[in-house]
């Protein structure tokens, strides 16, 4: 704790900048010499690179770009500087199994490897999306009953009992309660009780990451986020939730959206960011476990050709050098009752269990609208042990990649996207089944996709 | 080519290029050569913004280059575009609009505040960037202060997004309403919402805030 509270101090003591400098100066600069240093490149063509030298550079300069920069603390404008052994030391610590949840749900956490014949753990829910209070329950039941979900990832409530709620103010405390108690109450009442839950999603400020510590809501078993800032920064509100969780004990999650195409510019200079976020995360996150969620600076989905390649690579870099518990978040464009929606599940699912990680999501729509359903995350789970289970190979899942890219990269033309359907349009919300029409086009895809080498998926 | 096409030419690419010394020499060496400003404006800086601000919108180039660009512009707007005011041409087809943007209280989220920031400077707009979890009353107390046409604000998350309500709100309750007009955005921000904030409008990405921007312009101005 004391050692915690030394970075902490950092973050009032270390060198002053501004945050203009520190983004362009610092983390454009620095990550564009380091592109040209490791001469870092990137194939469109090839999203699952089979080249070790490659995921071994861009580990290099992650880890460069960490000891050259630190972290920013945006509320002191002060960085946050740390020393080679301090980073080396952080590597050395990253927990290799994690346990979370309670009695038979409980699941534990393993370090996955490229080309890992152990299926992924499977972590769904609409990660974040604004789901109406009036739905909520059925929204949580919706995830928790399918078998293949291990973990449960809340959306946000934007009211309670029909009163707004607002970041940061009281009602916030009401909204991370609130959906806590409907987590706990939906996976009780599909049987599964102690599923782990990554909580909580309404809590957008400290102040409701602070407030759900207690066993009644956040258990000690579940997970909660600590988010950093683009790029390689933090504020006070994001170090207090760390500091929330040293004596409470809940496993910290650290998730850098390191935006690709953003201060580092294309995907390879993305990749050294996100490098050198997860590894300056273990130190002022106090990650347990790291989310890899890379955000396309245009279109915002993991689904992307660039964003996908920065998934890869970035696990096997960690994978060949550092190994740790990484959950990959699939944020597809495309929302429920929408084809794409499921080719863009797939194709990341793909990814992220080809390259070293366990899989969260899919946030259906962006994770901006309550879009979503559990069909979508019963497709992420099967992808993802097919892939596992058939001992698919870097190259069998890369052309298969590119033949659903073909399906579904128009959608990212579209300047309304491709929202879909909401949950209660896409779901019987008595039954807490598909309509007929979602349960065909998700029968039809599953068919698509054994023709196209995935053929460890069950026949539906 | 004359040396004329030469010069701006010249200017055009160090905009591009993101040199905030060769656009600042580019354009001093075009003002003595004796260009009409008004000529360095249109088809040196503002053609120059333009084909980074398409470029970046073809995935060409990314942040860095945009924010580069938009430094090299302002410093070069900063030489050529008191000679065009001091004159009052007609034909102006650069922007001398001033905008105040921020991303709203309790919101930290700026990957997109930060991209329409520097393509609304890219093209033109003196931008005062507030940064991000900006209480409503400094981002009016700015605009007041710089006499701002805009006000730009911006929310990721749902349960921040109604502060930008209450900034509208606030402007009306102080009589500044009519004073500036509001542009919002956000991931989830939609038209409809836009218009029962009572905002001036919204778009869905960088570009179009930046020909929002000019429309409101145009609107306020007359």
């Amino acid at each position: 704790m004391r050692r915690y509270y030394e970075i902490l101090d950092r973050a009032n003591r270390g060198p002053y900048l501004t945050e203009e400098q520190w983004d362009l100066e610092k983390v454009a600069m620095t990550t564009r010499h380091l592109v040209e240093k490791y001469k870092l490149s990137w194939n469109p063509s090839c999203i699952l690179p089979r080249d070790g030298a490659l995921a071994d550079a861009v580990f290099e300069a992650g880890m460069e770009l960490a000891e050259s920069l630190g972290v920013y603390c945006r509320d002191t404008k002060r960085v946050i500087e740390f020393d080679p052994q301090e980073l080396e030391a952080g590597l050395r610590r990253m927990p290799q199994t994690l346990t979370m949840g309670e009695g038979k749900d409980q699941r534990t956490f393993f370090v996955r490897g490229i080309e890992d014949g152990r299926p992924p753990l499977i972590w769904s829910g609409n990660a974040g999306a604004p789901i109406p209070e009036r739905y909520y329950l059925e929204y949580v039941m919706v995830y928790a009953q399918e078998p293949i979900v291990d973990l449960l990832n809340p959306g946000s409530l934007t009211t309670v009992d029909g009163f707004e709620v607002r970041t940061g103010g009281p009602m916030e405390i009401a909204a991370c309660r609130r959906e806590m108690e409907y987590m706990r109450i939906g996976a009780k009442r599909v049987g599964r009780p102690g599923m782990p839950i990554l909580a909580a999603a309404s809590a957008v400020s400290a102040l409701g990451d602070v407030a759900v510590a207690h066993p009644d809501y956040m258990r000690p078993c579940d997970a909660h986020l600590v988010p950093m800032l683009n790029e390689l920064k933090m504020d006070n509100g994001n170090l207090a939730r760390a500091v929330n969780a040293i004596e409470y004990g809940v496993r910290n999650a650290s998730l850098p959206c390191v935006s690709v195409g953003g201060l580092g510019g294309d995907a390879p200079g993305s990749a050294v960011v996100n490098v050198a976020s997860f590894v300056l995360s273990n130190l002022v996150c106090l990650s347990d476990f790291h989310i890899c969620h890379p955000i396309h600076i245009r279109h915002v989905a993991t689904s992307t050709r660039a964003v996908m390649w920065v998934e890869s690579i970035v696990g096997q870099a960690f994978a060949r050098n550092a190994p740790c518990i990484m959950v990959s978040d699939i944020f597809p464009k495309s929302g429920a009752m929408t084809r794409e929606l499921l080719y863009e599940t797939a194709a990341n699912a793909i990814v992220n269990t080809l390259s070293a990680a366990h899989l969260e999501g899919p946030a259906a729509a962006d994770g901006a609208a309550p879009n979503c359903s559990g069909l979508e995350a019963r497709l992420m789970g099967e992808v993802g042990h097919a892939v596992a289970r058939q001992r698919m190979t870097l190259e069998e899942g890369n052309a298969i990649v590119l033949a659903l890219l073909e399906k579904y990269e128009h959608i990212f033309a579209r300047r309304e996207g491709n929202p879909g359907l909401p949950l209660d349009q896409v779901y019987n919300l008595e039954t807490l089944r598909p309509i007929p029409e979602w349960q065909s086009m998700y029968e039809e895809v599953v068919g698509e996709l054994r023709v196209m080498g995935l053929e460890g998926l069950p026949v539906p | 080519m004359n040396d004329e096409q030469e010069l701006l030419r010249r200017l055009r690419q160090a905009v591009i290029d993101g040199s905030k010394e060769r656009s600042v020499a580019e354009a001093r060496a075009a003002i003595e050569a004796g260009i009409d400003p008004l000529t360095l404006l249109n088809e040196g800086l503002v053609d120059g913004a333009d084909e980074i601000g398409a470029s970046f919108q073809e995935g060409k180039i990314f942040l860095p280059e945009l924010m580069l660009s938009g430094i090299a512009l302002k410093a070069a707007m900063a030489i050529v575009t008191p000679l065009i005011k001091d004159r009052n041409l007609p034909g102006q087809r650069a922007v001398s609009g001033t905008v105040v943007i921020a991303t709203i209280q309790t919101d930290v989220h700026d990957i997109g505040k930060n991209l329409v920031a520097s393509m609304l400077s890219a093209a033109g707009f003196t931008v005062h960037d507030l940064g991000v979890d900006v209480p409503l009353n400094t981002i009016i107390g700015k605009a007041s202060e710089v006499d701002a046409d805009i006000i730009a604000c911006s929310a990721l998350l749902t349960t921040s997004m109604p502060y930008m309500r209450d900034l509208v709100g606030v402007l009306e309750a102080t009589g500044l309403r009519e004073r500036f007009k509001v542009m919002v955005g956000g991931a989830s921000i939609t038209p409809a919402l836009a218009e029962e904030m009572r905002a001036d409008g919204t778009a869905d990405d960088a570009i179009g805030a930046v020909a929002l921007a000019r429309k409101l312009l145009r609107e306020r101005r007359g």
